[in-house]
């Protein structure tokens, strides 16, 4: 492709023609150029249908829908909040605990924010967290969770870098965790300082709220369960996900009327797993030509001459990464950028599953930054504030997701500790 | 004329929600009958895999399809975020157009392709081409909706269902 071509697909990507239009422009015209029939393009689409994995993302982003829809949020902050309401900074634990929770199953598609941020900012507020807190804890929460099972970007890596998903599932957990505890500290810390009311521990409460919610907190145990005791395959749990929430919600909550709201959920859950699988589809013939150009091969010379150790590639890769979530949506960003890192970080000797890892941890922090952080502009529209206050309100979050970054990329033991023994 | 093409538009939304929405349901419980049976019965149920993929397919391009008619598709959209709404309507036209027409490409691609397929198919296995009639009709729907665009402007109507 030459550079005029390249600048202007990029231009029209960032006038805001759909991205798998731009990837298709782009097939349609490396096709030309080295004179091939486009038809290659649809034999690499139609590879689509023989990924083993491909069917479970439809199936855990209807979970995540129906959840939505249900009163799942309202269950998940009673519940969290009888938990750890009673701690200093107690509220926005709550908040960070249920928001990574629910941002597991909605696949981060903003669904978080408008599900959640509605019913957790006037509680924030009225507890007396400061506003500028309350607004940067919920838009940079907005992501919190991406690397809990059955997260779609760890779905979507595995599937575009082959690797296991189990293995990815399992690697997310220990940074994942690690992330919401230095969130959970910072906002204890902050609590103190706002010197915010504390709620009494009741154990009734807790009760109620157990009731309520345990359904909600069975199902990433079972996920989990039932992937790694081997009792059922990835896309198994997927079928058996959305059939417990769609049982849970009509039957036993019976917040979901299903004749009346079975087709929107179809139809949501469509439109979702459309938007999404569709520019897979459209950079599977793409990718393919530029490996064929050997494109990430000189792309890996490049790397080469220019970076001695894993240690620089990997600050680099963070810097890239940074941007590259700044600006692209992580899906987009997922299905084209995997291709063209994993052999330079194979050079390097850098694991693909660590790899997928610190790719998803720095779109994470892309989420919430400037000039397309879809956080923030959902947040901005959530909240109605400007989007430049609410960057700066997430100010001290992405400082210490920055941190949290550099840990889980310079100790790949984080990822990988289920490797050992 | 823009009546007629409101209506066509309605139609085509409806077939597409309940396409997607089928295919959707039709993925899950297959998955639930392939686990009841193997776990239950011992055994599989037959073609249950390659149709489930397929569905992935379906459920993609008709997803797909109901994005492009909402405007619902994931953009870069940098440049876009920051101008003002006059002149992003004014780019709303151009962009339409300009996805119109490599859908369309995508769609002749695509339609060679299955030709391709169902000629030099062995007969057992041609219900699985047939499955694959999903990815020109699929780019020729995306088309339509680029073109449905073009022709009746950023203020469309919800899709009603």
């Amino acid at each position: 492709m030459t550079p005029a071509v390249i600048i202007a697909l990029v231009l029209l990507a960032a006038l805001g023609l759909p991205l798998f239009v731009v990837l298709g422009a782009g097939g349609l015209y490396a096709t030309h150029r080295m004179e091939l029939d486009p038809v290659v393009l649809i034999v690499e689409l139609n590879r689509l249908a023989s990924s083993p994995n491909l069917t479970a993302i439809p199936m855990f982003t209807f979970a995540g829908v129906a959840l939505a829809a249900g009163g799942a949020p309202q269950r998940l902050i009673r519940l969290f909040n009888a938990l750890f309401g009673w701690l200093p900074g107690g509220l926005a634990a709550v908040a960070l605990t249920a928001c990574a929770f629910f941002t597991a199953f909605s696949g981060a598609s903003g669904v978080t924010i408008l599900a959640l941020g509605g019913l957790l900012y006037p509680m924030l507020s009225c507890q007396g967290y400061r506003e500028r807190f309350c607004l940067g804890l919920l838009t940079s929460s907005g992501s919190l969770g991406l690397l809990f099972p059955p997260s779609l970007a760890i779905l979507l890596y595995g599937i575009v870098a082959g690797v296991n998903i189990d293995e990815l599932f399992l690697a997310g957990i220990v940074p994942g965790t690690l992330l919401l505890v230095m969130l959970l500290l910072y906002s204890m810390f902050m609590g103190c300082k706002c010197t915010v009311p504390r709620q009494a521990f009741s154990v009734p409460e807790l009760a109620r709220a157990v009731r309520a919610g345990v359904w909600d907190i069975l199902l990433p145990v079972g996920i989990v369960v039932g992937i790694f005791g081997g009792y059922v395959t990835v896309n198994e749990a997927a079928a058996c996900t959305a059939a417990y929430v769609l049982l849970l919600e009509c039957l036993i909550f019976r917040n979901i009327n299903l004749p009346h709201q079975l087709p929107l959920l179809l139809r949501d859950t469509s439109l979702l797993v459309g938007s999404i699988l569709i520019i897979l589809a459209a950079a599977m013939g793409l990718t393919n030509l530029l490996i064929d150009a050997q494109v990430p091969m000189q792309l890996l010379a490049w790397v080469k001459t220019h970076v001695d150790s894993p240690l620089e590639f990997l600050l680099l890769l963070n810097l890239f990464l940074l941007i590259v979530g700044a600006m692209m949506d992580i899906f987009s960003a997922i299905v084209v950028i995997t291709p063209l890192l994993l052999p330079l970080a194979a050079q390097f000797g850098i694991h693909p599953v660590h790899l997928g890892i610190i790719m998803l941890a720095n779109l994470e922090i892309g989420y919430s930054t400037p000039p397309v952080g879809i956080n923030l502009f959902i947040a901005s529209q959530r909240f109605g504030k400007p989007i430049l206050l609410l960057f700066r309100a997430a100010l001290p979050f992405l400082a210490i997701m920055l941190v949290w970054l550099l840990i889980v990329t310079y100790n790949p033991g984080l990822s990988l500790w289920w490797q050992e023994g | 004329m823009t009546e007629a093409l409101q209506r066509l538009r309605r139609l085509l939304v409806g077939f597409e929600t309940g396409m997607a929405g089928l295919s959707l349901l039709l993925l899950i419980l297959l998955t639930l009958g392939q686990i009841i049976a193997r776990n239950f019965f011992d055994t599989g149920l037959p073609a249950a895999d390659s149709l489930t993929r397929h569905l992935v397919l379906y459920v993609t391009f008709f997803g797909a399809a109901l994005a492009a008619d909402g405007d619902r598709h994931i953009k870069i959209d940098v440049v876009c975020a920051w101008l003002a709404s006059p002149w992003r309507s004014r780019l709303f036209r151009p962009l339409q157009a300009l996805g119109a027409l490599i859908c369309l490409l995508l769609f002749q691609a695509a339609l060679r392709f299955w030709r391709d397929e169902w000629q030099y198919a062995a007969d057992h296995e041609r219900w699985q081409v047939l499955l694959n009639l999903i990815i020109p009709v699929g780019f020729g729907l995306l088309c339509l909706h680029f073109l449905l665009g073009l022709l009746l402007g950023e203020r469309r109507t919800e899709p009603r269902l």
